[in-house]
């Protein structure tokens, strides 16, 4: 029952940070405190984390907080997962396929899959979202977006 | 003499027709996104920082602070007509403004909202004038150990007024260190925790963090609920309050704006915790306290003056000592820093037209926003109708384009989807993310100072409390960090963040 509490799982990740850092600060170089080192507030910093996360994970252990499962109880968590790996993909293709054709394909998809609106809205807004943002900030904020590897032989401007 | 020499000079600035546009387009974003549930003005600011670059700096900063406080007066709207808060200062006014409109106040409840938040928001700014140069004066002597024990003050002042554990507060403040020194080391240029990437020599970009942390994060939180508002269908009618009303706001204004301006100074204090505070002291004064809750324009007003009036206290720190408070005016900073400018106690005598351009467009941003609010109420109510399936795709590409625009990387782009992630399941688990974000931007900055104290002092933390102004700061946050584990205290504490909750 212990282990199905939230602030044990919570406690124990930042515990696992919280000793990396200060692993890493040790490899570093602590320095001496007449000239600290560029891993000695790193180490410090870590120790600090372990402290405070294992506080936070005794105090799971001891029963306080909600269960891991509550959190997510009717909860819409595939759209968030959804959402997650949109972006995920569009992080990928966002210079192979360029800003507009990139843009306009998670638009589409969000109001599409994720959340779903008539198509009648969902098309052109996606259109004029993606097109209009790329003209704004491309010809007019003069700021650069990727025009896509894949496909800038294809578009003529 | 000195004070009404700047502003003068100030206002040749803010009166500037491009500076005028960039003070309108920041007053007219900001009351937008306080409209809008779900992108605030931490969001948007980010979104907006690399628009900055194109004009001059004034402009740019110009802009940015209209955002801020434009959408102090924006969330309020939404708390009224919805019932969900724009951005997080609003919360308070969903109480009694949302309980006003459903008996069909809502006029009055927005006109209260605006009056008190032009009013709030003039105070600041009149009392910014007066108090940033004598601030600046006395921050001149400021050394590292006074620098380092003041940002230790203002994590511990956020971590102490954080909703729920302390523990998790203080832990994310130390997190937000840690990633804020990852990249070169500041005095030895050594790469730390970069694993051998070429991105992360540079440090992690304030902007994607921020922007993942809350601008993504809200929205993962948002799409797993069922969002439902109850969008007020009557009429709004007339929006100046009645006599009775003024009247009984007067008091709350002038209450709120002092407390709010004084809060807003405090590192780590800010819009949404005076807003809270001013509900609270409203509440005790009142002789019919039973009337909170069901519709008292008290409970508008105070609140609605104290978040207006941090706004502008807020740029205190920032402006004398070169310490964003909260932030929002972390992303200030940031923007300063993006013009090659160093907020601080010499920015008035080195930048005076960019520190008196910018106190005046406050009076003139001000006056903007009594204009907008008051007319274009109708047009806001429109907005609040688009539905959030159509909202929200449209924010994450903008939260996509403006952390791209930010540095021309798709690294970013992947740091924004993390933290964004982080920040879901920090949101799900109970930590907050404002102290990381304070203590990420500060961490160079306290990192600095720390080795810099302990060089000057051969290694010896004497220096930390022989000093006057080092050693008050050091002792008001030991203070806070203590306080919680005095159970009388601990209640208090408790009680505060259950009624923030409530």
């Amino acid at each position: 029952m212990m282990l199905r509490r939230a602030e044990f799982w919570g406690g124990l990740f930042w515990l696992a940070i919280g000793a990396f850092v200060a692993w890493q600060g040790w490899l570093l170089d602590l320095g001496t405190l007449r000239e600290p080192g560029s891993g000695f507030v790193f180490f410090w910093l870590g120790l600090i984390i372990v402290a405070f996360a294992t506080s936070i994970a005794i105090g799971g252990l001891r029963g306080e907080g909600p269960l891991l499962g509550d959190l997510w109880r009717g909860a819409r968590w595939r759209n968030v997962l959804l959402v997650v790996l949109a972006l995920i993909a569009f992080g990928f293709l966002f210079e192979r396929l360029g800003f507009v054709l990139c843009s306009l394909a998670l638009l589409l998809f969000l109001m599409t899959v994720v959340d779903p609106v008539r198509p009648v809205i969902s098309i052109p807004v996606s259109l004029i979202g993606a097109v209009g943002v790329w003209y704004v900030l491309e010809k007019m904020l003069l700021v650069q977006l990727p025009k896509g590897t894949w496909i800038e032989d294809f578009i003529p401007f | 003499m000195d004070v009404i020499a700047g502003l003068g000079q100030g206002f040749l600035v803010a009166l500037d027709p491009i500076n005028l546009l960039y003070c309108f387009i920041g007053v007219f974003i900001g009351t937008l996104v306080g409209v809008l549930p779900g992108i605030g003005p931490v969001s948007a600011m980010s979104l907006l920082l690399p628009v900055t670059l194109s004009g001059t700096p004034e402009s740019g900063i110009i802009m940015m602070a209209g955002i801020y406080y434009g959408s102090m007066y924006g969330g309020s709207t939404t708390a009224v007509l919805v019932n969900i808060p724009g951005e997080a200062a609003s919360v308070v006014t969903c109480i009694d403004g949302h309980e006003m409109a459903k008996r069909g106040r809502a006029g009055p409840a927005l006109g209260i909202a605006a009056l008190g938040s032009f009013v709030a928001g003039t105070f600041s700014i009149v009392a910014l004038m007066l108090v940033a140069p004598m601030l600046a004066k006395v921050a001149v002597a400021f050394g590292p150990p006074e620098y380092f024990s003041l940002m230790v003050l203002g994590l511990s002042i956020l971590s102490f007024l954080t909703q729920g554990s302390m523990a998790k507060a203080l832990l994310m403040a130390a997190v937000g260190v840690v990633i804020g020194l990852i990249g070169l080391d500041q005095i030895n240029a050594m790469p730390r925790l970069t694993f051998d990437r070429l991105e992360l020599v540079d440090g992690i970009g304030l902007i994607p963090v921020v922007m993942g942390l809350f601008g993504v994060a809200e929205i993962l939180t948002n799409i797993e609920q069922q969002i439902r508002r109850d969008i007020v269908q009557s009429r709004i009618g007339s929006l100046w309050p009645s006599k009775e009303d003024l009247k009984a706001s007067a008091g709350p204004v002038a209450r709120g704006t002092v407390l709010g301006f004084l809060l807003g100074i405090l590192p780590g204090g800010g819009a949404v915790i005076s807003s809270f505070a001013s509900y609270a002291i409203e509440k005790k004064l009142s002789r019919t306290p039973e009337r909170f809750g069901k519709g008292a324009i008290e409970g508008v007003a105070g609140p609605e003056s104290a978040n207006n009036a941090a706004a502008g206290g807020a740029f205190i720190p920032l402006m004398t000592l070169g310490i964003p408070p909260n932030v929002v005016m972390a992303l200030l900073l940031g923007a300063f820093v993006i013009h090659g400018l160093q907020p601080g106690p010499l920015m008035m005598s080195q930048n005076p037209t960019i520190f008196w351009g910018i106190v005046a467009s406050m009076y003139v941003g001000n006056i903007m926003l009594l204009v907008l609010n008051m007319p274009l109420i109708g047009m806001w109510v429109q907005v609040l109708k688009a539905p959030y399936k159509i909202l929200f795709p449209l924010i994450l590409m903008f939260c996509i384009v403006g952390v791209f625009a930010s540095g021309n990387a798709v690294f970013d782009v992947f740091v924004m989807i993390g933290t964004g992630v982080l920040g879901y399941l920090m949101r799900k688990f109970g930590y907050e993310a404002a102290p990381l974000v304070l203590a990420f931007v500060l961490g160079p900055m306290l990192e600095n100072n720390l080795r810099k104290s302990l060089i000057l002092s051969e290694g010896t933390f004497d220096v930390f409390v022989v000093r006057p102004i080092s050693l008050v700061c050091l002792l008001i946050a030991a203070a806070l960090l203590i306080a919680p584990l005095l159970p009388a205290l601990r209640k208090k504490r408790e009680k505060v963040a259950l009624d923030a909750t409530d």
